[in-house]
């Protein structure tokens, strides 16, 4: 009993430490914009999950393509059956590292530069992603920003004919996440 | 001119005046009003959470993309930036509480605030689909 009672205290103290170091959010915001000579394109994902363990760097975030919402609702329909063919592939996913979270005090308030890799799995496709961004850290939360831009053909995203030039071939990406500690 | 160009040319303007109006209409058509879209299914909540940890791609191509009705005692309610969200947690996992999250729309975030833990909800909304955590019900509203 004396043993059952020490291991379930030990359980309970690594569980803990695990947690101690992890942040998350379940309403990260994502925005994606493009531009063309005719046509500007813009979307925004409020709903998107991601973690972080702030001892190791592992950072990890996960969106889903239909709770993109665009002002027009006929781009939105392009985008869902076209595009991303989100009854497909319902998920795009991050999963990587801040490679330099050692600089990152998240004891102290500020605002510190990070470098990301990792890798975006987009449309069925995972390609490597290596980007500059920052974490402020303000009362005990982590406020995550990055931007940066993909090539569609590199996640095997067709444009069709009739409307190429009228899209732009590269997307902007932009990632704002305010990340709180898992209690 | 002839009177069979003149009808011929009258015709053809009035196509291409109907195109650009129909491509007009098309293109800024409105996002479809979830609230007034009756839903496709409606069952407990936490039935649909058990649908889809059992098997996502059956119950995503079951529920992805369609208006689904939801009942249960309602977990809790976030507000946070523009987003009011009705929570039915299930379990716990490694983003902490999981379950079916419903994403009120403009007209009831006001109503939805007031909602206390406990209390026995109806919500409908836009599935948008399972990220390994969460249910998302997209536009939701409360369903009297």
């Amino acid at each position: 009993m004396k043993n059952l009672i020490i291991l379930v205290f030990c359980l309970a103290a690594v569980s803990f430490s695990a947690n101690a170091q992890k942040f998350i959010t379940k309403t990260g915001h994502i925005k994606f914009f493009s531009e063309s000579p005719l046509e500007k394109i813009e979307a925004h994902n409020h709903q998107v999950n991601a973690a972080l363990d702030a001892a190791t760097g592992d950072f990890v975030f996960k969106v889903l393509e239909k709770s993109f919402e665009f002002d027009k609702a006929l781009m939105q329909e392009h985008f869902n059956e076209n595009y991303v063919e989100s009854d497909k592939y319902p998920n795009a996913l991050f999963s990587g590292k801040i490679t330099n979270i050692k600089d990152v005090n998240i004891a102290k308030d500020g605002v510190y530069e990070v470098n990301v890799e990792g890798k975006l799995t987009l449309h069925g496709v995972t390609q490597p992603v290596k980007q500059k961004g920052s974490i402020e850290v303000k009362g005990g939360k982590l406020i995550g920003n990055s931007k940066f831009s993909i090539l569609l053909s590199d996640y095997n995203i067709k444009i069709p004919g009739a409307v190429a030039n009228n899209i732009s071939k590269t997307v902007e990406i932009t990632i704002e996440i305010s990340l709180e500690k898992l209690m | 001119m002839k009177n069979w160009v003149k009808i011929a040319l009258s015709l053809l303007a009035l196509g291409f005046i109907t195109g650009i109006v129909v491509a007009y209409f098309l293109y800024n058509k409105p996002h479809p009003d979830y609230e007034k879209i009756d839903a496709a299914y409606t069952l407990a909540a936490a039935d649909l959470y058990k649908e889809f940890t059992a098997d996502k791609n059956k119950a995503g191509a079951k529920y992805n993309g369609k208006v689904v009705a939801v009942t249960g005692k309602l977990t809790k309610v976030e507000v946070k930036d523009s987003l009011t969200t009705c929570v039915f947690v299930f379990e716990q996992g490694m983003f902490g509480d999981q379950g079916v999250r419903c994403t009120m729309l403009t007209a009831y975030r006001a109503e939805a605030g007031k909602l206390q833990p406990g209390a026995d909800l109806k919500l409908k909304g836009y599935c948008t689909g399972f990220n390994d955590t969460d249910i998302i019900l997209d536009k939701s509203s409360i369903v009297k």
